[in-house]
């Protein structure tokens, strides 16, 4: 089943619909806006940016500024997160082109959605897009990658703290399976740390999304 | 300016009366003797008067509450029963008076929070898990179509030889069988007899390759009754008449068409009655018939062999769920015919099904509802 990859962005209406639900941790109101956007046949890529990413950030900002307590802003991330099983009988429906990607967050990141929705862009472009969760030891990515042989390791960091552990993760895993590439990013890059990778030999920061699905597209193996 | 007494009553109308706290007062021997408005709505119906300790859950059998209230300014994590029904662990604070104990408890922030953690965390697992399954599932349904197109190119493939074996080998039972010895006639017609079933066999790895892939179209037309059991009945009957089985058609009497695919539904019927006539014994009847029920045409094909038990019926229209029970001259099964003819029946919008008693015969029914749909490729 092949899905309209560019399909039209979401309603500003719809959208601000989401992020008000989210706002006061109304699932249901979440879902419907979920649910209507899923049952028009419209594009997962616009539903996962323009949707769940967007919201997302603008969360994290009005978290950042004070303005809604971290309990929202926890919940707000469970609703979205809950949400995303209902995309996944399409999701997995994506034709396959044979190739992998293991994605996982580095030990202590328990800000997990962000990688998951990476894993996730892979199966959407053809891929298979295997996904560790949140603080996830090295040796259990190493496990996998060994089982798996990917194409390619994807590090996601959502804060700054993490940085040292996804440098650190990144080093071994390249030490361990050196024709395998390395991409990084997350929301932790906003507060520095691209120093800290770009030195690193077959590891790559990418920005966003679209920068990801670019990457896969042009078929991009060597990093 | 407050004078103490003002200040007193102050904190006993508004703090101890509103707050969101428990105010208890337990008197000399520790019973409760007083609860403020929070504590009245928390605490159970009868806990007035009765001594605290009774009504702190406690399982490690070590609570000494006169210890717990000589520490001074301390406070305790306690489990209290609740007119809920579910214990509240609640931060306890216990101030001497010169009668009896002041006991303030409040909610446990620090256990709430833990228990949001948790909650957030069982949420993310089972969130994983769900992506898991569907990953995993996806992966069986891309091995199923690799399955799908092994076992047709098999089939496919050992057909030919299969035919090769069986028609040499007819060829020479016809043209040198008189040349032969006894006993090598009979290796040969052991050879053909081995070669036909493998052929059967083939044949439905083939059908069932091609309705699992999705790739089998109904070409439906439109048929009356008469001419789809037409079509059956003389096969039927020879394949009866082999084992001296009484064979009975009764045909829905009317005029009404249905939309089908004639050569499918008609295997199914014969495999049906094929497998009736296999489970009975010589002298026994096999009841063909038909009937409607409301919109849709009932077959139904009867007989009065051994029936089947009843946690055999569930798996027999699955690929290889072959019932317990045997046929009675010993007949070959490779116990795909069922699920054909599920895939067949579902595929016209019906159903299939067995009714059967041990000991008293099965009956196999499906349905073909009336429609005027154009031909739908099978779904997967």
């Amino acid at each position: 089943m092949n899905q309209p990859l560019h399909s039209p962005f979401v309603p500003e209406e719809t959208y601000q619909l989401y992020l008000a639900g989210l706002l006061a941790n109304n699932r249901q109101q979440c879902r419907a806006s979920f649910e209507q956007w899923l049952e028009a046949n419209n594009g997962l890529r616009s539903l996962y940016e323009d949707l769940v990413q967007r919201s997302l950030y603008e969360i994290g900002d009005l978290w950042e500024r004070g303005r809604i307590s971290v309990a929202t802003e926890h919940l707000a991330t469970a609703i979205s997160e809950s949400l995303l099983n209902l995309a996944y009988p399409r999701l997995f429906a994506q034709p396959r082109l044979g190739k992998s990607a293991v994605v996982t967050c580095a030990v202590n990141e328990y800000h997990q959605i962000g990688a998951k929705m990476v894993a996730d862009f892979f199966e959407l472009n053809g891929w298979r897009g295997y996904f560790l969760g949140a603080n996830t030891q090295v040796q259990k990515v190493q496990e996998l990658v060994a089982e798996k042989r990917p194409n390619v390791v994807a590090l996601s960091v959502a804060s700054l703290f993490g940085m040292d552990a996804l440098v650190h993760a990144a080093t071994e895993i390249r030490a361990a399976f050196p024709e395998v590439p390395v991409l990084v990013g997350g929301q932790g890059f906003l507060w520095g740390g691209r120093a800290q990778v770009e030195h690193l030999p077959g590891v790559r920061y990418l920005t966003s999304l679209g920068e990801l699905e670019s990457w896969i597209k042009e078929g991009e193996i060597h990093v | 300016m407050f004078d103490g007494i003002a200040i007193a009553e102050v904190m006993r109308t508004y703090v101890l009366e509103s707050a969101p706290v428990l105010a208890l007062y337990l008197d000399a021997n520790y019973r409760v003797a007083g609860a403020n408005a929070q504590a009245r709505r928390v605490l159970r119906d009868n806990a007035l008067g009765r001594p605290l300790a009774e009504q702190i859950v406690d399982f490690s059998h070590s609570l000494d509450l006169p210890w717990l209230i000589r520490q001074g300014d301390t406070v305790h994590r306690l489990m209290l029963s609740t007119a809920s029904g579910i214990p509240e662990t609640l931060g306890f604070r216990f101030f001497p008076l010169p009668v009896g104990v002041l006991a303030l408890a409040s909610l446990d922030l620090q256990e709430q929070q833990e228990l949001c953690e948790e909650v957030l965390g069982l949420n993310r697992e089972l969130n994983d898990l769900t992506r898991q399954l569907h990953q995993a599932n996806a992966e069986l349904r891309e091995l199923n179509q690799l399955k799908n197109q092994f076992l047709g190119m098999a089939a496919h493939d050992l057909r030919s030889p299969v035919g090769l074996i069986i028609n040499y080998s007819e060829f020479v039972l016809d043209e040198a069988g008189e040349k032969l010895s006894a006993e090598h006639r009979e290796f040969l017609r052991i050879s053909l007899a081995a070669a036909t079933g493998m052929k059967q066999l083939i044949e439905s790895f083939l059908d069932l390759s091609v309705i699992e892939s999705g790739q089998l179209r109904l070409e439906l037309a439109p048929a009356r009754v008469p001419e789809i059991l037409a079509g059956v009945e003389k096969m039927a009957r020879l394949i009866a008449a082999k084992k001296k089985i009484t064979l009975q058609f009764d045909r829905a009497d009317n005029e009404r068409r249905l939309q089908v695919d004639m050569p499918q539904l008609r295997q199914v019927l014969l495999n049906l009655i094929g497998n009736a006539v296999q489970h009975s014994v010589p002298g026994q009847r096999v009841w063909v018939s038909s009937r409607w029920e409301h919109q849709n045409l009932v077959f139904a094909v009867r007989d009065e062999g051994p029936g089947i038990a009843p946690e055999d019926q569930a798996k027999l229209f699955k690929a290889f769920g072959r019932a317990g029970t045997k046929k009675t001259a010993g007949e070959r099964s490779v116990g795909l015919g069922l699920a054909i003819a599920r895939k067949v029946v579902e595929a016209h919008g019906g159903r299939i099904w067995v009714e059967s008693t041990p000991g008293q015969g099965a009956t196999f029914l499906f349905t073909i509802p009336v429609q005027e749909q154009p031909a739908q490729p099978i779904a997967q």
